[in-house]
């Protein structure tokens, strides 16, 4: 090539990307605010679910972006409520923040949604569980993923259709021991769990609380080994978990079924039971790209995008609920044109798509306090130490059975 | 009556646990008069210190006792002279040094583990014993053990040797003490590095049993205080034996009453230990007082 050629070349190349960059610069990029903690100790979890984020934005801006603006994520360190309020103040001031989404800290979301609300703007939230966010009837808020409810009805309904009949018993012969931590988050699930189990006829043989800092919880379990449940499922954190777990082992107790709500598939219960142990034990969680693609049509694409993009499998299911809730929220800005607050909520009312349309199995359709009602946790079981998604069906692979239960 | 038993059995194990933090503590506060908020952060970091002996050096986690206590009998030396000994003549911003020195140690394992749940691995914690079905976890009996050795040997320390009755006569005036010879300001450097070492055996001894986390250290020092005030201050059979009482209250009011408030049940134990008798069950009479007597 010659160097006339050369610099021919080089000017078209110039000429391309400038027209490429004039293309996105037409218009200033759409700033959304990712409300997370990314530093201390809840960073792991921040950073999983701005993951999620990152890879719908990546896939919309492929396109072409959002209202032919390109989407840009910026990232807004709150680990408690007053940063969650200060870093919602300094995005919609200086940072020109348009839409934000966040957590899974109920706390967090709480204050930094109000804050939200004092610069109009939407705060779509994905990952937060507690009840009272979407109760409090705040104009700009909306909730895409599931919440406590939905895990207590996921786990009625999993003891209903998939436990009890592993023990050749039905829900009204099922009997259940519901242990709990006892702040707000365990309570309200387990109350729920009660109510849904006697609505249908079961029988709960006891209810347990505990404080989920607690250094010793024989009492927890023997109390529940006296009961002699066939069903013992547990609501709390990590760390009671797992001691609830090896007091069971200690103390002999070895109920046919064990059921965890809203932890106990990472890791981190793994390291502190072994493999032997949770064999067979479910946990309901956050759906898993395991999943089949006819229930969650482009798990599998998720997976592959964010182990191209990360080296790694996901930390946690987290982030793709939080893939998920993007992808809605993009869908309802383009629906409602803009993201003036009053339109965005306005538009995302009138979503409505069937049960299996996202990537975990979710559809959508906003009640009136805009809590997505279609949005659930799946079950999950533990099986030779890896964590495995069996409940609904079809959402369970084909060759997937159910182990280990009743537990030997 | 096998259910009982475990109760029983479960409650003076659990009060293993809370002596054996408990006697470091109480060590710091009936001697050096400081309210060592961070002695559970000690604890903590102490289990921290054993995971990595054990997980990366493949030491088992009762040698790395070996290695724990003493590191961190040294860890206490440094903290005393450093943090404490400076601040000897304000008792109340010794406390608000012990209270910094807590905030510190949590958030700088917090920045280390990014809060994730660590466990032992090596199934340390699941040998069990079983004697006609009543169940004996094997990680906490070893625990008893250690500690009801170490309450001897400290007894026996405080009563028999020169620097123990150094510390003694430090328990019953300061002034007086300094005014026989001892050097008490050695004596605060020992006591403390001995409370902390004591910290270390218990993080050792702890972290086959629990999941590991950062926060891990305020969930002993709650009961630990309460153990103390029942205890008596400066009093290691009361340490002991408070730690047994605390146990075995838990233990039973959580089976017996409601798991939920078993916490509440201690503490009204401990304020009406408070009420009747403020010394404590094997504290001196009026030893409580002297903390709080301004002293130079």
């Amino acid at each position: 090539m010659t160097r006339n050629g050369i610099s021919r070349l080089a000017i078209a190349a110039f000429a391309v990307a400038a027209s490429a960059s004039l293309a996105w610069g037409q218009a200033e990029p759409l700033r959304i605010g990712a409300i997370n903690p990314y530093s201390g100790p809840l960073a792991l979890y921040g950073d999983e679910v701005s993951r999620g984020y990152q890879l719908a934005i990546d896939e919309a801006n492929a396109k072409g972006g959002v209202l032919g603006r390109k989407i840009e994520l910026l990232r807004g360190d709150a680990s408690s409520p007053p940063q969650g309020i200060a870093t919602v103040e300094k995005m919609a001031s200086q940072d020109k923040v348009e839409v934000f989404v966040g957590t899974y800290i109920s706390a967090v979301s709480n204050a930094a949604s109000d804050s939200a609300l004092r610069y109009s703007k939407v705060y779509w939230d994905t990952n937060a569980l507690a009840g009272d966010l979407t109760e409090r009837g705040l104009p700009n808020f909306v909730r895409s993923g599931p919440y406590a409810d939905s895990f207590a009805e996921v786990s009625v309904a999993a003891a209903k259709d998939v436990l009890a009949p592993a023990l050749n018993k039905d829900i009204k012969t099922l009997t259940i021991w519901i242990e709990h931590e006892d702040s707000i988050f365990g309570t309200s699930i387990a109350e729920l769990q009660k109510k849904l189990i006697e609505k249908l006829g079961g029988k709960v043989v006891g209810m347990g609380a505990h404080n989920f800092r607690a250094i010793d919880l024989t009492d927890s379990i023997l109390r529940a080994k006296a009961a002699a449940p066939d069903l013992w499922m547990e609501t709390g954190y990590v760390p009671d978990g797992s001691l609830l777990l090896r007091t069971m082992r200690d103390q002999g107790f070895k109920p046919p079924a064990i059921m965890m709500v809203a932890t106990g598939d990472t890791f981190e219960t793994l390291d502190a039971l072994g493999k032997e142990y949770l064999e067979g034990i479910a946990v309901v969680g956050y759906p898993r790209p395991d999943q089949t693609e006819a229930y969650g049509p482009g798990a599998a694409a998720y997976l592959a995008a964010y182990k191209e993009k990360y080296n790694r499998d996901p930390i946690a299911p987290q982030s793709m609920t939080a893939y998920a809730g993007m992808q809605m929220l993009l869908e309802a800005i383009k629906a409602a044109g803009s993201t003036n607050m009053d339109e965005l909520r306005a538009a995302a009312a009138k979503m409505d798509k069937p049960l299996k349309s996202y990537a975990t199995g979710f559809g959508v359709k906003f009640d009136p306090k805009f809590q997505n009602t279609r949005a659930f946790p799946t079950l999950v079981q533990w099986q030779s130490g890896k964590v495995v998604t069996v409940y609904p069906k079809d959402a369970a692979q084909p060759d997937v059975k159910l182990v280990n239960v009743p537990r030997k | 009556m096998e259910t009982f038993l475990n109760i029983l059995i479960s409650g003076i194990l659990l009060g293993g646990i809370y002596s054996l933090v408990s006697i470091g503590l109480n060590l710091i506060f009936g001697v050096v008069r400081i309210i060592n908020f961070a002695q559970g952060e000690f604890v903590m970091l102490a289990m921290y210190a054993t995971y990595f002996c054990t997980t990366y050096l493949g030491i088992n986690p009762y040698l790395a006792l070996f290695v724990v206590a003493p590191l961190m009998f040294v860890f206490g030396l440094a903290v005393q002279r450093t943090v404490l000994q400076p601040l000897q003549n304000e008792p109340m911003m010794q406390i608000f040094a012990t209270f910094g020195l807590l905030i510190l140690f949590e958030n700088s394992m917090l920045a280390l583990t990014r809060g994730e749940a660590r466990s032992l691995s090596g199934g340390y914690s699941s040998v069990l014993i079983d004697v006609f079905g009543l169940k004996v976890s094997g990680v906490r009996l070893v625990v008893f053990i250690v500690v009801s050795g170490i309450a001897l040997a400290l007894m026996l320390f405080l009563q028999r040797t020169m620097p123990g009755k150094a510390i003694r006569a430090v328990i019953q005036d300061r002034q007086a003490a300094r005014l026989m010879g001892v050097n008490v300001e050695r004596t605060y450097l020992l006591t403390f590095g001995l409370g902390s070492a004591l910290a270390g055996v218990a993080g050792a001894l702890l972290a086959p049993i629990y999941t590991l986390s950062p926060y891990i250290g305020g969930n002993f020092i709650l009961a630990a205080f309460a153990v103390v005030v029942l205890g008596g201050l400066g009093s290691v059979p009361g340490a002991y034996l408070g730690g047994l009482i605390v146990g075995l209250i838990e233990s039973f009011s959580g089976y017996y009453v409601d798991p939920a408030l078993k916490q509440a049940i201690w503490f009204i134990v401990f304020v009406a230990a408070l009420i009747i008798r403020p010394s404590g069950l094997m504290g001196q009479v009026g030893a409580e007082e002297v903390g709080l007597r301004e002293q130079t």
